[in-house]
């Protein structure tokens, strides 16, 4: 039993998503515990990728495969851990903030969150501070992830976080902030929660928020 | 397939034209047969004379066609081996080939755990062996000082007997005469297993130098004499200082260097046929305010980028210069003046470039320069390794799967050239800024000294055979008692 763990972890530090599902789907055919298959198999594997990642011997492209074979294997996964009501580990709502057309390293962060094991709602780029209050409604998240790419379209980070609050909702979610031109202190004086430098480690605070 | 497909798949720099160069060539033949050296050793003004050559007293004048003849039979392209047959460790010299490594002989050395300036000691020729062993970039070992704690006249044998067992690249050494010249020789031929094994297989080339301008001394002569009868690849390189021991402009400077060498290319070939020759020299200005040998000036790398296409358009490969810094400690400056001389020489393809490691105008070797110096020749590198294209590297396909607004992080493709198409750095900081923070703010040179710590402390070179080992210690005493009985 140990063993099917092992291998699924070794299939995910190599980011081969193909088998990955495969193997998920015989250890349920097996009898194994979902939730035994994603926290002993799958996380277990993303961790060491996690590790593997800040000590330079595994590079972006292959991270984020690690990242793609996490995700489609939890696919298989997520109805049955829906139905046994164990608690979910977190859901993120992730956009580009109003003006900025930049939806790449925004996804990237999403995928990495993924990998992570956590639940991403992407609302895409381009999106109005309005927008953002009723997806909370809607999605109820636990964490907001607003990214900007430009020096001119930060500031609708500050709005938008204004909107929610207006809204009363800003008790019930964290808000994470990201992007190039930011820094930390930026985030600091929005009113956010936390930034994150790179996808990994907007990743990285939003399990830490989770805690 | 394509035909008639012309490519350029490096960037290389070409300065002179066949006019220019055709020019040069000539300077330098003219120089030998009309003007010609002092040659301060009589066998080998014998063995010229008996070429062909022109003796008059200790004048030695080389006609054209005699130097032509030695350049016909030096090699273009040979290898020096690895001694512990690790091909990784071989360097293949041939066209658009450059390698690099540390200089000889300054006195001092920067203490890598005080990093203060202090005479030259044994133990540090083992730490420049080590440390040139585990860097990437350095193909080949050279000692960066003279060893001051033991016989004197032992300073080349001690330097060669702590370097061999702890570097598998290539050695370059240098010796005061051809007795120590043995000394060296016994070791490297003891561990290729006899002189017929070494000759197959150089290990290690003999570096000695004639003295500008236009003199070679009895010592010099000796070393080459021995050089070439035991069939050790030679450089035979001057050191002209523009408008002190040679012409203030760079094509005199380059005429005259050249004339120096072939005169030694000349005596080398006429003993032994086709040996491995390396052309000097190392060319730089006389500061006209401080009066140094300016080891940072563009100047030397500008004149040493005109002799390497001489020596190429000559056919022979050049004992280059580069990495090396006229500033005392490793700064801005030693790295500005190291990083382009070692760009310019990579962009050259010098075939040997030499005193990576030099600072203080050649004064004070440094292995923390050199290790600086490693990740500017990785730089360097991968610039001159150029643009590959063709139907894959082009990538439409690829584009057009991706289209608007996707990514390449998936694709395949990315994952087949991320890691070569890309050059990653050992020493140069990426980090965000929370990263470098957290990891203590180091700059550029605290970085570099970490890194040769960690590798004095956990890179293990291979090892020499036992038997060697035994040689060695033989060699030495051997050395002592001949030191001993001289007094």
């Amino acid at each position: 039993m140990s063993e099917i763990f092992e291998q699924l972890a070794t299939l995910i530090i190599e980011g081969d998503d193909e088998k990955t599902p495969e193997l998920v789907q015989k250890a349920l055919d097996d009898g194994l515990d979902a939730k035994d298959i994603l926290d002993n198999g799958l996380i277990t594997g993303m961790n060491e990728v996690g590790v593997r990642f800040k000590g330079g011997s595994m590079y972006m492209p292959e991270v984020l495969m690690s990242a793609k074979a996490m995700h489609d294997g939890q696919e298989l996964l997520r109805p049955l851990l829906a139905t046994a009501k164990v608690k979910r580990s977190g859901k993120i709502l992730l956009g580009t903030v109003k003006g900025d057309l930049h939806d790449i390293g925004k996804n990237l962060v999403g995928m990495m969150m993924e990998g992570q094991g956590l639940e991403v709602v992407n609302l895409g780029f381009n999106v109005e501070p309005e927008k953002f209050v009723a997806a909370i409604k809607e999605h109820k998240p636990d964490i907001v992830g607003m990214s900007s790419m430009l020096t001119t379209t930060m500031r609708f980070m500050g709005h938008t976080i204004k909107a929610i609050e207006e809204a009363g909702l800003r008790d019930n979610v964290k808000v994470i902030v990201g992007g190039a031109p930011l820094d930390a202190a930026f985030g600091q004086r929005i009113g956010a929660d936390g930034y994150g430098y790179n996808a990994g480690d907007g990743a990285e605070l939003a399990k830490q928020l989770l805690a | 397939m394509r035909t008639n497909y012309r490519t350029n798949s490096g960037v290389r720099f070409e300065m002179l034209s066949k006019d220019q160069l055709e020019a040069l060539f000539n300077g330098v033949l003219h120089t030998l047969e009309y003007t010609g050296l002092d040659v301060h050793h009589e066998e080998a003004r014998d063995i010229l004379k008996g070429i062909g050559a022109w003796v008059d007293g200790i004048r030695v004048r080389i006609p054209a066609y005699l130097v032509k003849r030695s350049l016909d039979t030096a090699p273009r392209s040979f290898t020096l081996f690895a001694r512990d047959g690790n091909s990784k460790h071989d360097i293949h010299i041939g066209p658009g080939r450059g390698h690099f490594g540390p200089g000889p002989t300054p006195p001092n050395f920067i203490d890598v755990d005080t990093l203060e300036r202090r005479p030259y000691v044994k133990n540090d020729a083992r730490i420049v062996a080590t440390v040139c062993d585990a860097l990437p970039n350095i193909d080949f070992c050279e000692s960066l000082g003279t060893v001051s704690d033991v016989t004197t006249e032992l300073a080349a044998s001690y330097e060669f007997a702590e370097m061999f067992p702890k570097t598998s690249k290539p050695i370059v050494a240098w010796s005061f005469g051809a007795d120590d010249g043995e000394d060296i020789h016994k070791m490297a031929v003891a561990e290729a297993g006899g002189q017929e094994a070494f000759e197959k297989r150089p290990t290690y080339v003999h570096y000695c130098e004639p003295i500008s301008p236009l003199l070679s001394d009895d010592q010099a002569i000796d070393k080459l004499i021995f050089a070439a009868r035991h069939r050790v690849p030679l450089i035979f390189t001057p050191c002209p200082i523009a408008g002190g021991t040679a012409p203030v402009t760079a094509a005199g400077i380059i005429v005259q260097a050249a004339a120096e060498s072939w005169m030694g290319l000349t005596l080398a070939q006429a003993i032994q046929p086709g040996l491995p020759f390396f052309m000097g020299g190392v060319l730089s200005v006389m500061d006209m305010k401080e009066s140094v040998f300016s080891y940072g000036a563009p100047e030397l790398s500008l004149m040493e980028a005109g002799i390497a296409e001489l020596a190429h358009y000559a056919g022979l490969p050049l004992w280059h210069t580069g990495g090396c810094t006229d500033s005392k400690v490793l700064d801005e400056q030693a790295a500005i003046e190291g990083s382009l001389s070692c760009f310019f020489s990579a962009l050259a393809g010098g075939d040997l470039c030499h005193d990576v490691g030099y600072t203080e105008s050649g004064m004070t070797g440094s292995i923390l320069q050199t290790a600086m110096m490693d990740e500017a020749i990785g730089y360097s590198r991968r610039i001159t390794r150029g643009i590959e294209v063709n139907e894959d590297t082009l990538a439409t396909d690829v584009i057009h799967n991706v289209g608007p607004n996707g990514h390449y992080l998936y694709e395949k493709h990315t994952r087949k050239y991320f890691k070569t198409e890309f050059w990653y750095p050992n020493l140069c900081d990426r980090h965000s800024y929370e990263e470098w923070e957290a990891e203590g703010k180091k700059p550029m040179r605290d970085r570099v000294v970490e890194r040769v710590q960690d590798i004095l402390g956990t890179h293990e070179p291979s090892s020499i055979k036992p038997e060697t080992q035994d040689v060695i210690k033989q060699v030495l005493a051997a050395a002592e008692q001949r030191v001993k009985d001289k007094k």
